[in-house]
């Protein structure tokens, strides 16, 4: 009966929408790293620890008030709620049940609810016993004042902190990761003052016994020696005692070089990873952006003008001189192999990467890149470079959506310029906005004011904007003269008046900034609720 | 038909005549040596090895005679700037497009007296901003302006006693009648910058102003020959 009433909670559990929203959501408010839910609860947390601890040290000289008491009780049960809670994140106990359970049904064998039990316990115990954990429980300790030991454990309810400040619990990760090397330090270290202790005890117990009374006074004078701290307070009298002392001094400088050495070794063994973290912490926040696959010389340009036009992008360079380059002029970057899937799946190229440029000036690197990409994503934007034009064809079989060549380009604006250089270098600044006027494209959207009228209803003289042509791929508009294909669809140069507008359609028009935002404004409030939507 | 002289021979070079119009212009290849000549040769182009370090190797080229555009497309900046010098001091009316390497040396080249630098590769970087910012208009105007469709930007100047003087640009009606976007005005008078016929003010032509049309090409060489046909008459 027990059985199958927990067989029927855990099941509960398994599928129910409203378990699994209860559970996400507090995981990202206590566990989840990137979540600005998380990030609000830290620093409420982190404002509440140390009001809390000086509400009780205040305490110390004057008994506490009614609102101090109160703001303690409250306090507490939240430690208390956040200890439960992350006590059940920590693992899904239904899951090791319905495992479990599943098991015994196949072999046909009778559930072990023993084990099953043994194992869930000791995972729990696994968490109790991790530091953080045992630093929660510590942190409540404090409350109950009737015990003068508890209080003295108010320095754990500090040490809380390491929980909700980042920075500080990097520091400790950098430091579990030289453990080896801290453990063999303090293995020497405690060797060191072992003998020191021993030293100065037998040379000046004897001769200066005021000082050094006991071993303890030894073992106090040895680590104030031997850390260069030297009160003065104990002071060898004796030829072997300030013998001892040069030994410890002496040893003490190589001790603090190593120890030194270690934690700054770990911090830039850590610094790569780190500073990747906090770039990637960043991308999250951003609605979208553009990812750069080379900083070299088109590269530069692309984030430069992407800068100047305030859009959010982050560079990947395998080269370190072009990441050191990118990263003196501020930009985001990562100093990676940019054709690795796990480069550019932590680079967001599944989440918020808006399109993938290959600027690299090897084509057989921007192939593989370009295939990584469209791998990884099948929808985002690709536009690559391609130095050579035989390799334009791979490109696009690799899954580009646009390839480009900058001698061919460049080579365009040459031809361009012979002949109409006013012509061009006007329709160049039109396109990038570098002029009082500019050329954008408005859609005809379903229900708008301009859907199924014609060309000259619209008036775009009285708007004062210029109709350069309506791009669509609807075949109704096939009958009308100045048809130019394009992938998928039709540029209609110079529509006639008697042009009807149909929903899909884009209208490219030239005009004033301010002249076509309120034409665009115009078609946006005429259109029905849902579709703005 | 104009003359253009190549000196450099790369893929950007190639690039650029491929571009132009074969019709319109003639190309004199300027070599380093045998071996590039006969690459160049191959291709149908006149080639000449000179050394264009000389004034005289320069002229004998057509620099300061019968070579309107002038292309210093060599790798090394520096020998950019220096044949843009030398061009420059024998023919101040020629037309100088260099490419330029270092960013930098933008400035030197202009200095040097060249009308217009090209950097490929800020080409490139603007080309895919733009390419991100404005896809659908960077893509009419790729397959069509710039493109293998037949729709063309020009200039055209309004000449000598013609009829268009003193006519207004609004009365020009040029899209109903010639099926071309009239899109702005060089005015003679106040220098060589564009008017876009949506600003506030009219304007009136003169005899030298530019208009800045946009359509298909046989529609601008109806347009041109009307113009210069009223004028003859």
């Amino acid at each position: 009966m027990l059985t199958q009433l927990i067989l029927a909670l855990v099941t509960f559990q398994q599928h129910s929408p409203t378990y699994k929203k209860t559970k996400r959501f507090f995981y990202h408010l206590l566990e989840d790293p990137d979540s600005r839910l998380k990030s609000r609860f830290d620093k409420v947390m982190i404002v509440s620890v140390l009001f809390s601890v000086f509400l009780l040290i205040d305490e110390v000289d004057t008994p506490a008030s009614s609102f101090e008491r109160m703001f303690e009780h409250v306090l507490i049960a939240l430690f208390i709620f956040e200890y439960l809670l992350r006590a059940w994140l920590y693992n899904d106990i239904h899951h090791i049940i319905l495992t479990h359970h599943a098991k015994a049904l196949y072999l046909n064998h009778p559930m072990q609810w023993g084990k099953v039990a043994k194992i869930i316990i000791t995972q729990k115990v696994a968490h109790i016993l991790t530091p953080l954990a045992i630093i929660d429980l510590l942190a409540i300790l404090p409350s109950f004042r009737s015990l003068t030991l508890f209080r003295a454990l108010l320095i754990f309810r500090l040490f809380k902190l390491f929980r909700y400040f980042k920075s500080l619990r990097l520091f400790a990760e950098v430091l579990e990761s030289k453990r080896f090397e801290l453990y063999t330090l303090a293995v020497f270290l405690s060797f060191l003052i072992f003998i020191g202790s021993i030293g100065i005890y037998l040379f000046e117990h004897a001769a200066n016994g005021q000082q050094v009374r006991n071993l303890f006074d030894a073992v106090y004078w040895s680590i104030v020696t031997v850390t260069s701290v030297g009160y003065g307070d104990i002071a060898p009298q004796t030829t072997g005692g300030r013998l001892v002392a040069i030994g410890l001094i002496l040893t003490g400088f190589g001790v603090l070089s190593f120890l030194i050495s270690i934690i700054v070794s770990a911090v830039n063994d850590k610094m790569h990873s780190l500073r990747e973290n906090s770039i990637y912490a960043e991308l999250k926040h951003y609605k979208s952006f553009v990812i750069i696959c080379g900083f070299g010389r088109v590269g530069q340009h692309i984030a430069k003008q992407l800068e100047k036009h305030n859009q959010h992008f982050i560079i990947i360079d395998n080269n370190k001189i072009n990441a050191i380059n990118a990263r003196r002029l501020g930009y985001l970057v990562i100093h990676a192999d940019a054709s690795k899937n796990d480069v550019l799946i932590n680079a967001g190229i599944k989440q918020k990467a808006s399109a993938v440029l290959c600027t690299t000036g090897d084509d057989v690197v921007n192939v593989y890149i370009t295939l990584t990409s469209r791998y990884l994503n099948s929808s985002i934007r690709i536009i690559s470079r391609a130095n050579n034009p035989q390799n334009v064809k791979k490109l696009y079989q690799a899954g580009a959506d646009n390839v480009i060549q900058p001698f061919e380009i460049a080579a365009l604006v040459v031809a361009q310029y012979i002949g109409k250089p006013v012509a061009f270098e006007a329709i160049l600044g039109v396109i990038r906005e570098e002029k009082q006027f500019i050329m954008e494209t408005l859609p005809v959207c379903a229900g708008s004011m301009i859907d199924g009228i014609t060309i000259a209803e619209l008036d775009f003289d009285g708007r004062k904007l210029m109709l350069i042509g309506v791009v669509s791929a609807n075949p109704t508009h096939r009958k009308h003269k100045n048809s130019y294909a394009l992938k998928n669809q039709h540029f209609y140069f110079n529509p006639p008046p008697f042009f009807v507008l149909r929903t899909g359609d884009l209208l490219v028009v030239l005009g004033r900034e301010i002249g076509i935002a309120y034409f665009r404004e115009q078609l946006k409030n005429s259109r029905p609720k849902e579709s703005k939507r | 038909m104009k003359r253009i002289a190549v000196f450099g021979y790369s893929i950007m070079s190639l690039e650029v005549i491929k571009q132009l119009n074969e019709e319109h212009y003639s190309y004199v290849f300027i070599v380093k040596n045998e071996a590039e000549a006969l690459l160049v040769a191959e291709q149908g182009f006149d080639t000449k090895i000179i050394d264009f370090r000389n004034d005289e190797a320069i002229k004998s080229v057509g620099i300061g005679e019968n070579i309107d555009i002038l292309f210093c497309f060599y790798p090394k900046d520096s020998d950019n700037v220096f044949l843009t010098i030398s061009a420059r001091a024998l023919d101040n009316e020629l037309t100088i497009i260099a490419i330029v390497d270092d960013p930098e040396s933008a400035e030197k080249l202009l200095a040097a007296g060249a009308n217009k630098i090209i950097d490929p590769y800020e080409i490139c970087g603007r080309k895919t901003h733009d390419m991100l910012a404005k896809p659908d208009i960077t893509d009419v105007l790729d397959n069509t302006v710039f493109g293998r469709h037949d729709l063309h930007i020009a200039q055209i100047e309004i000449p000598t006693n013609s009829s268009l003087e003193q006519t207004k640009t609004s009365a020009l009606l040029l899209a109903g009648t010639y099926n071309l976007i009239l899109i702005g005005v060089v005015d003679k008078v106040s220098g060589d910058n564009l008017h876009f016929v949506m600003d506030e003010k009219e304007h009136t032509l003169n005899i030298g102003d530019v208009l800045v049309v946009l359509g298909p090409a046989r529609d601008i060489k109806a347009f041109k020959e009307e113009i210069e046909a009223v004028t003859a008459a």
